[in-house]
């Protein structure tokens, strides 16, 4: 008996010891997949794409930080908070290590990359038909054209204005770190030259408007009409892409000005992220206060709000309110509980502004079409014309379509970058008022481009920092 | 019952054998009963596991873990022998006495302590690692909260850190330094052969590590050994190279039933509290920097100000207690050691609570001359009240230190007061619920078999079992609650992991040659799962489930790795002179990369002892050993889960479902590599009763893992490579001299100090870290140096700090001009026991210290604003510079003095110090006292911890570090609950 329990007891425990050791060094992953196996048919392309509008619409980028980034290094909005980093930026004083300078440029990348991905993985695939391939790939290729369009106004500036390096491109996806892993920074219009080739393979790839919360040829055109006001300043082409915005497609300005932002996918909105309770934009909360769920660390200008109430009859300066905790007024324009609000890119205002700077610039310029574009926003947001109000020349023009923009757009964090490509950055910025101090001023000019953050300088040593932060 | 028949396994399961324990020995029939004590002649420690027999019979007994036994004998005219190994057996007639209390000499000859190393045990003459092994009366007379509280100033070379004071909160525990940047520079950790799975396992609040370790019920433990060079650790392979901790609890013996029961409580209080201004205070501050910067004053009459003394209301005088009640005993074929406990804390801060409920069985089973069985398997329950600190803005203490003190803590509608982002303290600690609760089973069965006289084979299996459960509740009175008519979140986790090991040990000696060889092999898989759910807009605050909440949101997520290992050691000695060692171990982990499946880590170690030699002959030197080791280990702790794979994630747009790229591949990854060289000497004295013990170690870790930085360009900011190299050196010495040695008063003292230099050697590029990046991590400097604007004074003047011009272009620089201003690594640190023992009294003394570390105080960086906020000051505040001729560090109240780039090193203090951890003052019943109560043993005793800290810092504590579950950061006080002054009296009883 005691034999035959040693015998089996030792034949028990060897074998199962042996029997269990096959399987405990293969661990898959359960909340993640393989990059090789991760775009193969036609729902994995989708599915990639998704994820690609998600790289987008992250905290980093449209869900929040871009938005107040070209806001609160404007005259627009200020920092009242204790977030350093977007009080650096308001008062002119960000330097290398800005965290959210750096999260803004890793996110632009972080989508690139995506976008790389797919462009490069999705057309050899057989099983997925030519017609779903263009539309995958349109959109890919009108995205990665706004992230390098982005970043490189943000870090390389206009040319003619300030800056001569863009950022560096990067066009095949990265898996694996290699030596091609390391690019320098090409001129700034060698990286503006391939958004526009990108967003010309977009447009040749998709068609019409489809829904806004998707790209589309008539985004990409919008974006082309933005892009060559940074780019070569090519009036005409701004022009151009405007016109066909406006005539082409079925877009309208909605007579409510403020159901843009309440409604989704409205007429007026040419492109626009979705957000929904679980996927949540930041941008609410930066400027909301705490008793609403908010953290009240960005808050308009004073002179802002003093401009915007000025403006009785102005349909858009009602689109804020009071945080009597802090003092100061914050925009309403994303205040759903939970962040759900739709964030809007591209939509029609613009492309009438953009096309009566165009009108207002170019070589022979036509000021009545520019002032009726411009008139044509005004009268939406509840206002008479400008006509005979001292607008007469091309320069008081510019000023008004300037003036109209900052108000159309406030809190969608186009205004820092207009001021710099206009060349009103130096001069307006100047002794803008604060809640927390005095008034702050740009004061240098290489300051119209924000710092390369340290550490990509560390990481690459092929990049060069930009001149004001070396 | 005594001869439980063997044919009855057969049929009975294992589970079956498991409550064996029900079965209480019958105790043979005998006419004299004899107890008593067995000491240590040398130092006066109990001698657990000592044999006891009468002679020429085979009737005997081994002593317990308190060296205590208990026997009966026929007649008078008995003899006991009783003998340990490593000491001289002694024979005594029993004559008229019925307690014989011995105190054996060491054998000098022999000196075979045994202690325990990695899957075994060994003698320690022959021992050629450096291994520290607490137990015996330092473990016994200690109460403490955690396991590894135990080691805080008693192991050499061994740091201990607590995260902060909050009770159940982590430990860090670092041997030799840290040899791991990124990756966790935890040792592995083995309760009775069982790896156990430490990490962080609860939500974070801030930084705030809940301690893996604190299931243990440290009243279960018998020793702790720490395995320290290569020679010692390297049969761990991978998991080895931060050192290997080894916990070995109280099992059952060969002797009649013996009850135990003790018991503890006390109170406690915070050894500091927050040094803010009042509201007075704080309204003239504010005015003044507004009249500095000219600009209106806030406040016309600030005299008359509110003043709300925050920090009064979240600290409270918190109260410990202890119950413990555990039996042991057995008869030759089996042997039984049941314990239960009970712990519940509560912390110096609102709401903080810790309770513990341990359970343990651990049986022994001579299932015939050759076969045994064991198991150890213990069950822990605890639960904690917890609340969001440290680097969090909803905290409750980072609310006292940032509520003005002007404003009430309510309104007058009975709301509590708002301010700005941050959650009103008192709110916080009242009006959210915050619990975790955490079952821990463990378990391990194992079996032996004597294959032959000189080979034994052993198979164990083990299974670890972590359930987590986290709930919080924000009622809508909180901030965080209000805007969103409650939130609610809760989480399940779940860790299992299983390891089965078997090994094969051969000894022999053969004339002068003595070996003993070890194979084995072992597999280890972990599997973690985590779901959580999350609910908002409550009906109301009755309703606490998130059934209830009308949005909801739910995830899951797992992970999982395995781990295969063979291994094998030989010892080999000749004639107890020369002494060799040989380990080899060879892993494979999951978690490595496909192109490096397998690690070996080999090491060797060699000793001399020259007191063995025979043309050695220094009577006064009773032993001297050399010894010296070099090995390679490994650390896989860093690498995550799937870290090797190139990998996408879920996203989502809209409604719809997408993936991300998640993290680029790197089919190289493996372990991080330490190399360490050890050279130490033992020296025992006066027969031992002065042991003295030096090493000197040089660890060179290569293969670090490392996030190093990627261009972003690429799309993604870091790749986890093996790519740095650190170095760590230091020296370690223990001291342990019986200075009073009389049968009546017993001094002895153990002082142990020890020193490590800590050096980046290579890192792929600089990066700071941590909330408004403190640290610095580049080549050339240790780890954990603090990065910052190195400020000379403040200019008597104009007010004006003024910093270092680093770079010497003449001007300072806020980008350019930052500096290393020291680092949080002590020169040296250690800790001295003084151990009374005076007639039926015990005393005893424990210092522990740390030397040359610098602590952040990072309060101070947000707390002495200089106006720049509208948030609270810290007194230090007041220090500023007012008047021209004023000399101080603190900066006129300007908005450009204290402008949101500077990192003034000011707040970077001196964290030396001196602490009075721990003092007992014992008193135990005489024998014949207690014999007539019945009683076997019983202790009375008084305990005051924390009771006095001598220290420059100026901050609560300078033991904290704010930021434990980021390995990348230490010392750091940023509204940390500081550690609790505490007095407790207890009772030890045993029957």
């Amino acid at each position: 008996m005691k034999m035959n329990l040693k015998n089996s007891l030792l034949v028990i425990s060897v074998a199962s010891f042996f029997a269990i050791s096959c399987n405990v060094l293969s661990q898959e992953p359960k909340s993640a997949v393989s990059s090789d196996h991760v775009i193969y048919n036609e729902r994995t392309s989708q599915i990639a794409l998704n994820g690609l509008y998600s790289q987008l619409q992250n905290g980093n980028y449209y869900g929040g930080n871009l938005l107040v980034l070209g806001d609160v290094s404007s005259d627009i909005s200020q920092s009242v908070g204790t977030w350093d980093f977007y009080r650096a930026m308001d008062t002119y004083t960000t330097n290398v290590g800005n965290l959210e300078v750096e999260d803004f440029w890793e996110q632009a990348y972080a989508t690139i990359n995506q976008a790389n991905n797919i462009i490069a993985k999705v057309p050899p695939l057989d099983n997925v038909s030519q017609e779903t391939k263009d539309q995958i790939l349109g959109e890919a290729y009108f995205i990665r054209a706004l992230a390098y369009f982005d970043l490189n106004r943000a870090f390389g500036g206009v040319e003619g204005v300030y800056g001569s390096m863009g950022v560096p491109l990067v066009l095949q996806p990265t898996n694996t770190i290699t030596e091609n892993s390391f690019p320098s920074r090409p001129s700034i219009n060698k990286t503006y030259a391939q958004v526009e080739s990108d967003l010309k393979q977009a447009i040749e790839l998709l068609s019409g408007s489809s829904t806004p919360t998707r790209a589309s040829e008539a985004a990409a055109k919008a974006l082309l009409s933005r892009l060559f006001l940074y780019y070569q300043q090519d009036y005409g082409l701004v022009e151009k892409y405007a016109t066909e915005v406006i005539t082409a497609y079925d877009y309208q300005l909605l007579e409510d000005y403020a159901s843009i932002f309440i409604s989704e996918e409205t007429a007026g909105s040419i492109f626009e992220l979705s957000f929904t309770a679980s996927d949540q934009s930041d941008i609410r909360f930066w400027y909301f206060p705490p008793s609403l769920g908010g953290r009240a660390d960005i808050a308009l200008h004073q002179s802002f709000v003093n401009l915007l109430q000025s403006r009785v009859n102005d349909e858009r300066a009602k689109l804020i309110a009071f945080d009597d905790g802090v003092g100061v007024y914050y925009p309403t324009k994303y205040q759903k509980v939970s962040g759900k609000d739709n964030v809007i890119i591209l939509r029609l205002a613009e492309m009438y502004l953009n096309r009566a700077e165009a009108r207002t610039r170019k070589e022979s310029p036509d000021l009545n079409g520019a002032l009726s574009d411009l008139n044509i926003i005004r009268n939406r947001a509840g206002l008479a014309d400008t006509t005979g109000a001292g607008v007469d020349t091309a320069r008081e023009i510019l000023d008004a379509i300037a003036l109209e923009r900052s108000i159309e757009f406030f809190e969608e964090g186009h205004r820092w970058f207009n001021l710099v490509r206009t060349e009103r950055a130096m001069t307006v910025l100047n002794g803008i008022d604060r809640k927390n101090s005095g008034p702050v001023s740009l004061n240098e000019a290489g300051r119209q481009v924000w710092p390369i953050p340290q550490r990509e300088i560390d990481a690459n040593k092929n990049i060069e920092q930009n001149e004001a932060y070396n | 019952m005594l001869n439980y028949p063997i044919t009855a396994f057969k049929t009975k399961t294992i589970v079956a054998f498991c409550f064996i324990f029900i079965c209480i020995p019958v105790i043979s029939q005998a006419q004299i009963s004899i107890s008593g004590v067995v000491t240590s002649g040398t130092n006066g420690a109990t001698l657990p596991g000592a044999n006891v027999t009468v002679k020429g019979t085979t009737n005997g007994t081994s002593t317990d873990a308190n060296g205590y036994y208990k026997l009966k004998v026929e007649n008078e005219q008995a003899v006991l022998v009783f003998s340990f190994l490593g000491f001289v057996t002694q024979e005594i007639m029993v004559g008229n006495r019925r307690t014989i209390n011995v105190a054996l000499n060491p054998d000098v000859a022999v000196l075979n302590d045994v202690v325990v190393v990695g899957y075994g045990i060994q003698e320690e003459g022959v021992l050629t690692s450096a291994i520290t092994s607490v137990q015996g009366a330092e473990i016994q007379n200690t109460p403490v909260v955690s396991a590894s509280g135990l080691l805080q100033g008693r192991a050499a070379g061994v740091q201990v850190s607590s995260s902060s004071g909050a009770p159940g909160s982590g430990l860090r525990i670092k041997i030799r330094g840290t040899s791991s940047i990124s990756g966790s520079s935890d040792p592995l950790y083995i309760v009775d052969g069982v790896p156990i799975q430490t990490g962080n396992f609860g939500l974070d609040t801030g930084g705030a590590t809940t301690s893996a370790m604190s299931f243990i019920n440290p009243d279960d433990i018998v020793s702790i050994t720490v395995l320290k060079d290569a020679s010692a650790t390297s049969i761990y392979g991978a998991r080895a190279a931060n050192g290997v901790v080894l916990i070995k609890t109280k099992r059952g013996a060969d002797k009649p039933l013996q009850i135990q029961f003790g018991t503890y409580f006390g109170t406690q209080q915070a050894i500091n509290t927050p040094d803010l201004v009042n509201g007075s205070q704080f309204e003239m501050l504010q005015n003044e920097a507004a009249r500095n910067n000219g600009e209106p004053v806030p406040y016309p009459n600030p005299e008359q100000a509110i003043n709300t003394d925050w920090a009064n209301l979240i600290f409270r005088t918190g109260s410990i207690r202890n119950y413990d009640l555990s039996i042991s005993g057995g008869n030759e074929e089996v042997q039984y050691a049941i314990s239960g406990g009970h712990f519940n804390q509560k912390g110096i801060t609102k709401p903080a609570l810790f309770r513990r409920s341990a359970a343990r069985v651990n049986l022994d089973l001579d299932a015939t001359e050759k076969l045994s069985f064991g198991t150890s398997i213990s069950y822990t329950h605890s639960h904690r009240n917890r609340a969001r600190n440290n680097d969090n803005i909803s905290g409750v203490l980072p609310g006292v230190y940032f509520y003005p003190p002007n404003l009430p803590v309510y309104q007058p509608d009975g709301t509590y007061t708002t301010f700005s982002i941050f959650e009103n303290p008192v709110a916080g600690a009242t009006e959210v619920d915050f619990d975790m609760n955490v079952n821990r089973f463990i378990g391990n069965v194992f079996t032996e078999y004597e294959f032959t006289p000189d080979l034994f084979g052993k198979a164990s299996w083990s299974y670890d079992h972590m359930l987590v459960r986290e709930k919080r509740y924000n009622n809508t009175s909180t901030v965080n609650g209000a805007s969103v008519n409650g939130s609610a979140l809760s989480t399940t986790a779940i860790n299992r992991s299983w390891t089965a090991e078997v090994t094969l040990n051969y000894i022999k000696s053969i004339g002068d040659h003595n070996f003993n060889a070890l194979i084995g092999g072992s597999m280890q898989a972990r599997n973690f799962e985590r779901t959580t759910a999350e609910g908002q807009q409550f009906p109301s605050d009755d309703f606490r489930y998130i059934e209830a909440a009308a949005v909801q949101t739910a995830s899951s997520t797992g992970t999982s790795s395995g781990l295969a290992s063979l291994f094998g050691r030989l010892q080999y000695n000749y004639d107890r002179r020369y002494l060799a060692t040989l380990t080899v171990r060879r892993d494979a982990s999951s978690r490595f990369g496909e192109n490096n499946q397998w690690g070996t880590f080999p090491s060797i170690g060699l000793g001399w002892a020259i007191s063995e030699e025979s043309f050695f002959n220094a009577d006064w030197i009773s032993e001297l050993k050399l010894r010296a080791s070099y090995g390679i280990t490994g650390n896989q702790g860093g690498i995550g889960d799937y870290q090797s794979l190139g990998l996408w994630i879920g996203s989502s747009y809209g409604n719809s479902p997408g993936t991300i790229t998640d993290q680029l591949a790197n089919p190289d990854l493996r372990w991080e590599t330490t190399r360490q060289f050890d050279i130490g000497l033992d020296i025992g004295l006066f027969n031992e009763r002065v042991t003295i013990t030096y090493d000197y170690y040089s660890k060179y870790t290569t293969d670090l893992l490392l996030a190093v930085p990627v261009p972003s360009s690429t799309g993604f900011q870091t790749l986890v490579q093996n790519f740095g190299e650190l170095s760590n050196k230091g020296m370690e010495l223990a001291i342990s001299a019986g200075i009073i040695q009389r049968q009546d008063l017993a001094w002895t003292a153990t002082f142990n100090i020890a020193g490590n230099r800590n050096m980046i050697e290579k890192l792929a590029a600089p990066f700071n870290v941590y909330n408004r990046d403190p640290f610095r991590y580049k080549e050339g400097i240790p780890m954990f140096s603090f990065y910052f604007h190195k400020q000379l004074g403040v200019d008597p003047e104009t007010g004006a700090p003024v910093f270092a011009d680093i770079n010497g272009d003449g001007v300072f620089d806020i980008n350019t001009d930052r500096t290393i201003v020291g680092n949080a690594n002590p020169d040296f640190f250690g800790g001295l026991t003084n151990t009374v023992n005076f007639n039926q009294f015990d005393l005893s003394v424990f210092l522990q210290y740390n030397y040359g570390s610098e602590q952040l105080n990072w309060n101070r960086f947000f707390q002495e604003h200089g106006g720049t906020r509208n948030t609270g000051y810290l007194s230090s505040q007041l220090d500023r510079w007012q008047e021209p001729g004023d000399v101080t560090m603190v900066p006129k109240m300007t908005r450009e003095n204290y402008r949101a780039g500077l990192r003034p090193s000011r707040f970077v203090e001196d964290g030396s110090y001196i602490r009075l951890k721990n003092v007992t003052l014992g008193y135990s019943l005489p024998q014949e006292l207690s014999g007539k109560l019945g009683i076997n043993n019983a202790r009375i005793y008084f305990t005051g911890q924390n009771l006095f800290t001598i220290t420059n810092y100026s901050g609560l504590d300078p033991e904290v570090t704010a930021t434990a579950t980021n390995p990348l950061t230490k010392g750091i006080e940023f509204y940390t609950i500081p550690h609790a002054k505490t007095y407790m009296i207890g009772f030890d009883i045993t029957f």
